[in-house]
């Protein structure tokens, strides 16, 4: 009973684990950047609903779209006017730059924000559904569905749309893309814009599982990026699926091995995936 | 001989920093020096061969460790600690080289993100390294003999780069980063290659790491292996000048003096103008300080410029 309990804990963290990592994966297939500052769009994200809920006192799902609105501007305008100028140095660059805007967004938090924790709390944060014996906290299970709803929203984007049609031809083959009339400059903004939507919804519904500070940035995009590697960049549900795993292994970890250990195992896991599979890591290099 | 001759002069005026008999500047000038070769002994994987390492924090973690055991539970003394240290930290090298170099790009950059707290997680259930709670050193007040040996270790680290900068070695390695495939073509065996300056690398970073645990006379795991010190070293080598011999010292001493002068007077802020610091200079010098020097001197404030016409979209 208690390991189906576990598991279900870590089914549900997973779900929003894999929709952290969509925004990451979708801006790294794309752009092949590896935006550092994915954790810090995370935290502004959960900055926006907490203020909307706690300020306005407007319903923190409610709130999300306005949060991803939000979190959609600032990415577009980061990466027209500054990652852009830099997208055809070497790769270390843009590791470099997005971790020197995660530095800059972080303490600008601080300064704005305060280092104090803070908690999105509605009203209906203790319910609980008792199923066969399991205990399933309601605003969990509605955090994990909203992540399985955006995944699939943004499936739909990249397959239906013709939006998705040009950022799916520019990862392909971004000479071929602008060929067709793909505006380069334009489509790599509206792109990291939705990866950085996608990580301010994610923020909010982490503020209600847990808690937000300026400092989460870090840990959550060390987490993206492992997830988004199992996963694999095209799939959103298969990074859906790698948080998932990833939330299951540090929930079995923290109870069976102890919770020093939840990060050293994740990572662990990752170099055997990396190592073993070699042949996807040649393929991008 | 003029090259020759004005880097003496700046290795004399270095050596010769602890005759004023400023404590505070001496102690400045430890963490700096210390902090240089870390850069330093990060270019010869990072800057050589573009491999990105983030496992550096962990040769580090395992010099201060092997030094803190050798001398607090064993009582050997301060060099034997240092040779247990850089033996530890080569033999990880070796170990985790092997599988992950085999990674390219991104892949490798992550898949060493790992280390750091892997071991650290290690050490703290390890009794003989005092788990959790870390290790005291034996207490030595002569700031002046540590400052004077991590000026030694720094001038030791950069001799090898400059060494390997001219050597065959180094034009391996400079291959395997402009194109490993081509280089493997070309008969270079590119896995040896990459091991012996990861090791290389590993073997400096922990004798640094030594030093600073008998000079601060406590470790812990968490200070021991400290990912944002292997982000620092990143930046440093990156700021001054990848893959260039004296680029990461200057990289390292400029901006070691920043953050000082700004730690000590508004501290958020600093840590705010460190990260635009950055943003700035990836977009206006991005192939460092060193290259910047080069370029000013060719094309004046248009090499600004022209480093944004060049990588923009």
């Amino acid at each position: 009973m208690l390991l189906a309990q576990i598991l279900l804990n870590g089914l549900l963290l997973g779900g929003l684990y894999g929709l952290m990592a969509l925004g990451m994966a979708l801006v790294w297939g794309v752009l092949n950047i590896v935006n550092l500052a994915h954790g810090a769009f995370v935290m502004l994200g959960g900055y926006c609903v907490y203020f909307l809920f706690a300020g306005l006192g407007v319903d923190p799902f409610a709130a999300l779209p306005a949060a991803m609105l939000a979190m959609f501007a600032l990415g577009y305008l980061l990466q027209r006017y500054v990652l852009n100028l830099i997208i055809r140095s070497a790769q270390l660059n843009t590791l470099l730059i997005t971790f020197g805007l995660d530095v800059v967004l972080t303490y600008l938090a601080q300064l704005a924000f305060t280092a104090d924790f803070r908690t999105i709390n509605p009203s209906y944060a203790g319910a609980n559904l008792t199923v066969f014996g399991l205990t399933l906290p309601l605003l969990r299970l509605a955090a994990f569905v909203a992540a399985l709803l955006l995944a699939s929203l943004l499936w739909i984007v990249l397959q239906r749309t013709r939006l998705g049609r040009a950022i799916r031809a520019t990862a392909q083959n971004l000479t071929a893309a602008r060929l067709y009339g793909v505006d380069p400059a334009r489509l790599y903004a509206v792109t990291f814009g939705l990866g950085a939507a996608l990580a301010g919804a994610a923020g909010g519904l982490y503020g209600m599982v847990s808690q937000v500070t300026p400092y989460i940035g870090a840990t959550l995009t060390a987490k993206s990026f492992v997830i988004a590697i199992m996963g694999g960049l095209e799939n959103p549900f298969g990074i859906v699926l790698g948080g998932i795993v990833i939330g299951i292994i540090e929930a079995l970890a923290a109870i069976y091995i102890g919770p020093t250990f939840t990060d050293a195992i994740s990572f662990g896991l990752l170099v055997v995936i990396l190592v073993a599979r070699p042949t996807r890591s040649l393929r991008s290099a | 001989m003029l090259r020759a001759a004005i880097l003496a002069l700046c290795v004399l005026a270095l050596a010769g920093v602890p005759l004023l008999g400023d404590e505070v500047l001496i102690q400045y000038g430890i963490d700096a020096l210390l902090f240089a070769t870390l850069a330093q002994a990060w270019n010869i994987l990072g800057g050589f061969t573009g491999y990105v390492s983030f496992g550096n924090s962990s040769f580090y973690g395992l010099g201060v460790y092997g030094t803190a055991i050798a001398m607090a539970q064993l009582h050997w003394p301060f060099g034997v600690g240092l040779a247990v240290g850089a033996a530890l930290a080569v033999g990880c090298a070796v170990l985790f080289g092997i599988p992950i170099l085999r990674l390219r790009g991104h892949y490798f950059a992550i898949a060493t993100l790992g280390l750091s707290a892997t071991l650290a997680a290690i050490i703290a259930n390890i009794d003989i390294a005092g788990k959790n709670i870390g290790l005291i050193l034996p207490l030595t007040r002569a700031d002046a003999a540590f400052y004077e040996e991590a000026l030694l270790l720094l001038i030791a680290a950069t001799a090898t780069v400059a060494w390997i900068a001219k050597s065959r070695f180094g034009a391996a390695l400079l291959a395997i980063r402009e194109d490993e495939d081509a280089a493997l073509v070309m008969g270079i065996n590119t896995t040896r290659y990459k091991i012996a300056a990861l090791t290389l690398s590993a073997f400096f970073t922990a004798i640094a790491g030594g030093i600073h645990a008998y000079w601060i006379t406590f470790v812990d795991p968490g200070g021991a292996f400290d990912l944002t010190l292997n982000v620092r070293m990143v930046i440093m080598a990156m700021f001054g000048g990848p893959g260039t011999v004296f680029g990461p010292l200057l990289g390292a001493f400029i901006l070691s003096a920043v953050y000082d002068v700004l730690a000590s007077s508004i501290s958020t802020a600093a840590a705010l103008l460190f990260g635009l610091v950055i943003v700035l200079a990836v977009i206006f010098m991005p192939r460092g300080l060193w290259d910047l020097a080069g370029g000013f001197r060719r094309s004046g404030a248009r090499y600004l410029l022209q480093n944004i016409r060049a990588h923009r979209l």
